[in-house]
């Protein structure tokens, strides 16, 4: 668990705001090399790292973890020291009041959301304000701010790796760098005579805007199968039990129609027959994951989807079980150490 | 000062549990007490520091101890603290904020998260009794080992200076208060004179009521009064000018009037004579809104004369209330205007 700990800690640390991955680009590749054979990336800002099997001839096995966060871009330098902004994914105006953010312009800022009272707020009384109604406190002049912020600078809401009771954390962008640590654990402790497949790990651009990099990776790679894995929402008070998943119980294997239904039944059939505990949701139609693009790339890849369970998702203090991290990485090290056909022959 | 305020603002202390800040307070000023000064505490919980002269006209100057927070009033099955708020809080600044309990158990204030909100739900407030305070427990068992039916909360946000002079942390309401009241205790224990039989005290509660306020009148029984405070202004962008209440960096604000209180003539007449005499940065606040201990003062004993001054202040009874550092200097310099008079 100390390996988790402290490289989720560190992913979490990075500035990753979606069409921003690349910043972080010289700090995931000095980590992935431990791990990894092989590293390359695309200019869409995909990464893609490989670890081989010893086996000649192995299949390719894709497996997908989004690197980009939610976040905000500035708009505009306004008087006193304020900046306009937009949201890059999807934000809830309602919790961004009196956060802190830092602003990626020529250097690092600090700043706060500013938050006008209900009485005075445009909006109205009673109104959620909207993010274009959230100015950016910098604390500067405007002519100091013109000289630091250039429009179009990414803004992050600032959300520190925080440890709760239990093994739980909170920290921004766990969605869905607790997906990115969960598969480095993995590939580290997976032997190389025992992989059936080479590992091609595609640490994502732009799930947040679109979900278009796993694709492109995928169509790079034209892997024999891909597991996705991302976060999925975490049982809160009032959920029923049959549409969410509990932190602190597992991964989970998803069930849609848009991945592979043999495959998924099979890696389920897999774990049961190893008693590896997992938790089981379905997202009937859509996934709103890389899945839903990936499952269709090229002449189609068979996918599996795995989700770690996630609470207050899109904030500054996404939380999750370290538990299920580790969870999700004994998954996927099982179904590494097994033959497409056997999984489907289970 | 700045080292002093940092230290009060992060410190824990929400109305009706002011210990931790008191303890603090107390062990700063009782460094090197002069014979003619003296401290005492009260049964609500003020503390006071006296400067003796007897048969001198009486002046008591207040800031308050307490910040807003939280009290856990039950736990769910699934492990998760319902809350409500001790203070006025806008619920619109309460969503995914950090927070940490009297015990140090560090939370999350949760909800409903965006994805899964109803059209007509992303366009109403977020509701406290929709929030919980997630701090990683697996059942309510687990929950009950951590927190308890009636624990407090309060924001966990650090101290930081920003921009060209700001500072941010929760509590600065009115944390800078009483650092500025430590400051005049220092000057006064290195010789100043006073012409009044003063009293400083550092109250609590005035989150809730006022009322405690309104004891330490009591106990004083001042003629004057001298209150520290924070007042909540909207000098940033979107706000028409004449709403903005005041700017920061433009001096401390001497208040004329304000919801609960307007203010006796010939004290806001002195202060603003003190400002212009010492060249001192002040300005008048141009909104009329809020109250404070001020109210409860001045209607307690016989009635008491009261002024009052204070920073300007963003986003107060927020995880990140903002000060400029120089309208502080101002404060602490028009407070040691009147202590000389």
């Amino acid at each position: 668990m100390d390996f988790i700990k402290e490289s989720l800690k560190e992913l979490c640390s990075l500035m990753t705001v979606s069409g921003f991955e690349k910043k972080s680009r010289t700090r995931l590749f000095e980590i992935a090399r431990q791990y990894f054979d092989e590293a390359s990336e695309d200019s869409f800002g995909n990464f893609i790292f490989v670890k081989k099997s010893l086996n000649n001839n192995a299949p390719r096995l894709m497996i997908d973890a989004h690197f980009d966060m939610v976040g905000m871009m500035v708009t505009d330098i306004l008087e006193g020291g304020f900046l306009s902004v937009t949201n890059i994914g999807g934000l809830d105006a309602r919790i961004l009041p009196s956060a802190e953010v830092t602003v990626y312009g020529k250097r690092e800022i600090y700043g706060l959301i500013s938050s006008i009272p209900p009485h005075l707020s445009k909006s109205g009384k009673g109104n959620v304000p909207k993010i274009e109604e959230l100015y950016i406190d910098t604390g500067y002049s405007k002519d100091e701010l013109k000289e630091l912020v250039p429009v179009g600078s990414p803004v992050v809401i600032n959300g520190e790796y925080t440890e709760l009771q239990n093994g739980f954390v909170a920290a921004a962008s766990l969605d869905d760098k607790a997906c990115v640590c969960a598969i480095f654990d993995a590939v580290r402790r997976m032997s190389a005579e025992e992989l059936k497949y080479d590992i091609y790990a595609t640490v994502s651009a732009q799930e947040e805007t679109g979900k278009c990099g796993a694709a492109l990776s995928a169509c790079r790679i034209r892997p024999r199968m891909a597991i996705i894995t991302d976060v999925n929402f975490g049982a809160i008070e009032g959920d029923k039990d049959y549409d969410s998943i509990v932190c602190g119980k597992g991964a989970s294997v998803d069930i849609s129609a848009l991945t592979d239904r043999k495959l998924t039944r099979g890696v389920m059939r897999l774990l049961d027959k190893e008693g590896v505990p997992y938790q089981r949701i379905c997202e009937p139609s859509y996934t709103y994951t890389n899945n839903d693009l990936v499952s269709v790339t090229g002449e189609g890849i068979p996918t599996v989807l795995m989700s770690i369970p996630l609470r207050s998702m899109h904030t500054p203090v996404e939380t999750v079980c370290l538990k299920d991290i580790r969870s999700l990485a004994d998954i996927l090290i099982r179904v590494a150490y097994t033959e497409k056909t056997d999984l489907e022959a289970i | 000062m700045k080292e002093l305020l940092k230290n009060l603002s992060e410190e824990f202390g929400p109305s009706g549990y002011e210990d931790r800040v008191r303890s603090m307070i107390r062990e700063y000023i009782e460094r090197d007490l002069p014979t003619n000064c003296e401290i005492a505490e009260d049964r609500v919980g003020n503390l006071y520091f006296h400067v003796i002269n007897k048969d001198k006209p009486r002046l008591m100057i207040n800031a308050h101890m307490d910040e807003v927070g939280f009290m856990v009033k039950g736990i769910t099955e699934d492990g998760f603290l319902k809350f409500g708020c001790v203070g006025g809080m806008n619920p619109l600044v309460l969503g995914a904020k950090r927070v940490v309990s009297e015990r140090g158990i560090k939370g999350i204030i949760s909800a409903k998260p965006i994805h899964l909100l109803t059209n007509d739900e992303k366009k109403q407030p977020p509701k406290v009794d929709a929030m919980f305070i997630d701090i990683g427990a697996t059942s309510k068992e687990n929950a009950e080992k951590y927190a308890d039916i009636g624990d407090y909360f309060v924001f966990d946000s650090e101290y930081v200076e920003y921009g060209d002079g700001f500072i941010k942390c929760k509590a600065l309401d009115d944390r800078h208060g009483c650092a500025i009241m430590c400051k005049l205790i220092d000057t006064i224990k290195q010789g100043a004179d006073t012409e009044y039989d003063l009293w400083f005290a550092f109250t609590c509660r005035e989150e809730i009521s006022y009322s405690s306020a309104r004891c330490a009148s009591e106990y004083v029984k001042p003629d004057y009064a001298l209150v520290i405070e924070s007042k909540a202004v909207q000098d940033i962008y979107g706000v028409d000018d004449e709403k903005k209440v005041c700017i920061l960096g433009d001096g401390a604000i001497v208040s004329f009037m304000d919801n609960g209180t307007i203010y006796d003539k010939d004290t806001v007449n002195k202060l603003i004579s003190i400002c212009k005499k010492n060249n001192i940065p002040y300005q008048l606040n141009k909104y009329i809104s809020g109250g404070n201990d001020s109210s409860a003062i001045q209607k307690s004993i016989c009635g008491v004369r009261v002024g009052l001054i204070s920073a300007p202040s963003r986003y107060i009874h927020s995880q990140a209330n903002v000060v400029k550092y120089t309208d502080l200097e101002a404060m602490y310099e028009i407070a040691l205007g009147l202590i000389k008079e």
